[in-house]
């Protein structure tokens, strides 16, 4: 009898599991723990936005009112995003988000330092939209030196003292990592920088992705000494389609999108007004509210993986537990598969995320997890759990009741679990 | 997410079919895909040519659990001879439908089948 059953029959086995669900189904809420991803907008920098969208709809390039209503609103977000990482506003362009910051800072200053030498540093364990850019560039022929990170997601500036050369132009090393929240050494990298070009190494230039720590932890380009650093919007309660590069004054870069006179001819192409007030509104409240949010994630965060670790055996966490940004946790869980786990929790309608996925047969398992050191099932079995200001209690206990479930659930299914059923 | 499941797909994970290992088995198959690592693990009990009961076990993406599932769920009952005809696409269609870079999930289900018949049969000629 070659037939499917039907939802709605009942299972023949995993009962536990079925009664499980039917209660999940009875009380079912949704809970995001996916603020790393992305965050919701704050009614209030949707408040300030809104007018952008409507009456004042001005192009900031035009002369007339219409015009400079709209120019004195991205200036003003100008000064507020400069504000948040304590730059000058005249340092910041406003992009398409922080892929585009990223890219233009790494193209852009490579470009025009070729001449100079053809090696860049970067670490293992860069966002994509750095990695992508890294790889294309050194199928141009550039030499690139990646970081390790050791077992706790963090590199080492002897390792980076050591791989700097007389040709290094670039070092690119993000501010916290995206998976697993690792607070890199940016300060010393910064020194270090500053150091080199105390001896004559005057076109090493430093670029970090702060797109990640950006309203979660204080940060002042002054102190950090850094050339370039990429933001992004739509991490910190604003709209998604924006982002920022702040461009160290004095320091060139080759524009990569050309055509009109914007951002002070480093980025062309009519500034998107609501997304850049929406922007500059979500940096001044992150900047003034940054202790409140992060005493509130990293209590809820800590809470969570108590939880977790009190009631779930066989999981490991990923990355330092003490240099790492307060809203985020990165767990592997033993014997099981993320994408599986993410499944499971997301019909019990809680958000999180993978780094690992598995497509046309072929795993690519999370880069950031392998570079710690974990073998490919711990690789596979990680889940970021990210917090946002908004998160309760009350997500944190659903969540950790779900989560148990969905562990259950996945490890008496696996052929690795020592709780592998016999069942007749 | 990266899929859009059908109902029955989440039905498969959620209420998962004939899960776990029988102890009086007959045969057991576990094969791997050995690119994603993904991993089935059937065990069948056998009277008279006919799959009398069959388990699953299953480690890796969501596709290759449902699958699981509904491979377990479909053979048992069958002929062995009726097993042996059983499709990828008749998996594919039993959880609702695959998207081509998951279909790799009802591969596997298919050859941990036959894995499991051709160990079956070897070990019945001994």
């Amino acid at each position: 009898m070659l037939t499917p059953s039907a939802s709605q029959q009942q299972p023949r086995f995993g009962s536990r599991i079925s009664d499980a669900w039917t209660e999940i189904s009875v009380v079912m809420r949704k809970v995001y723990l996916d603020h790393s991803a992305t965050t919701p907008i704050d009614s209030r920098v949707l408040e300030a936005m809104l007018p952008y969208l409507t009456e004042k709809f001005g192009n900031a390039s035009s002369v007339h009112m219409f015009g400079q209503e709209a120019r004195a609103a991205v200036d003003k977000a100008r000064r507020q995003v400069a504000s948040l990482v304590g730059a000058r506003a005249n340092e910041v362009v406003f992009t398409s988000g922080g892929t585009e910051a990223n890219n233009l800072a790494i193209r852009g200053i490579c470009e025009v330092a070729k001449a100079h030498g053809r090696h860049v540093i970067t670490s293992a364990i860069e966002h994509p939209s750095v990695r992508g850019v890294v790889d294309e560039i050194e199928k141009e022929g550039w030499e690139i030196t990646r970081l390790p990170v050791y077992d706790n997601g963090i590199v080492r500036i002897d390792d980076l003292r050591a791989a700097i050369r007389p040709d290094t132009i670039l070092i690119s090393v993000m501010t916290a990592n995206n998976e697993i929240g690792t607070n890199q050494p940016i300060a010393e990298i910064g020194a270090l920088v500053v150091e080199e070009r105390e001896h004559g190494h005057r076109h090493l230039c430093f670029h970090t992705d702060a797109v990640q720590a950006a309203g979660r932890l204080p940060i002042d380009v002054q102190a950090l000494g850094c050339d370039l650093l990429s933001l992004s919007a739509h991490k910190i309660y604003a709209p998604k389609g924006t982002g920022a590069l702040f461009i160290r004054r004095g320091v060139r870069l080759a524009p990569q999108q050309v055509g009109g006179h914007q951002e002070r001819e480093r980025r062309a192409g009519t500034e998107s007004v609501a997304n850049i007030v929406a922007f500059g509104t979500a940096a001044e409240l992150a900047k003034k509210e940054l202790d409140q949010r992060n005493d509130h994630t990293r209590r809820l965060r800590d809470r969570f993986e108590t939880e977790v670790e009190d009631r779930i055996p066989d999981i490991v966490f990923n990355g330092d537990r003490e240099q790492r940004l307060p809203h985020l946790s990165n767990i592997s869980f033993r014997f099981i598969e993320g994408e599986g786990l993410l499944i499971h929790l997301d019909m019990q309608g809680v958000a999180v995320s993978t780094g690992s996925a598995c497509s046309s047969g072929t795993l690519e398992p999370s880069p950031v997890i392998r570079a710690l050191g974990r073998n490919e099932e711990l690789a596979r079995g990680a889940i970021r759990f990210s917090f946002g200001k908004d998160s309760t209690d009350e997500d944190v206990d659903y969540a950790v009741t779900a989560l148990l479930r969905a562990v259950e659930s996945l490890r008496e299914l696996s052929p690795l679990s020592r709780k592998s059923l016999v069942a007749n | 997410m990266t899929l859009s499941y059908s109902d029955i797909f989440s039905d498969h994970l959620a209420n998962p079919r004939n899960a776990g290992e029988l102890a009086d088995a007959d045969v057991v198959a576990e094969e791997t895909n050995p690119v994603c690592g993904d991993r089935l693990r059937l065990s069948l009990r056998i009277r008279d040519g006919r799959i009398d009961a069959a388990r699953f076990l299953a480690y890796g993406c969501p596709p290759t659990l449902a699958c699981g599932s509904a491979i377990a769920e479909m053979i048992q009952g069958t002929t062995i001879h009726e097993a042996t005809k059983l499709t990828k696409n008749e998996i594919v269609a039993a959880v609702g439908g695959l998207p081509s870079r998951k279909q790799h999930a009802a591969s596997l289900a298919i050859e941990t089948l036959r894995a499991a018949i051709i160990k079956h049969a070897s070990e019945d000629g001994e």
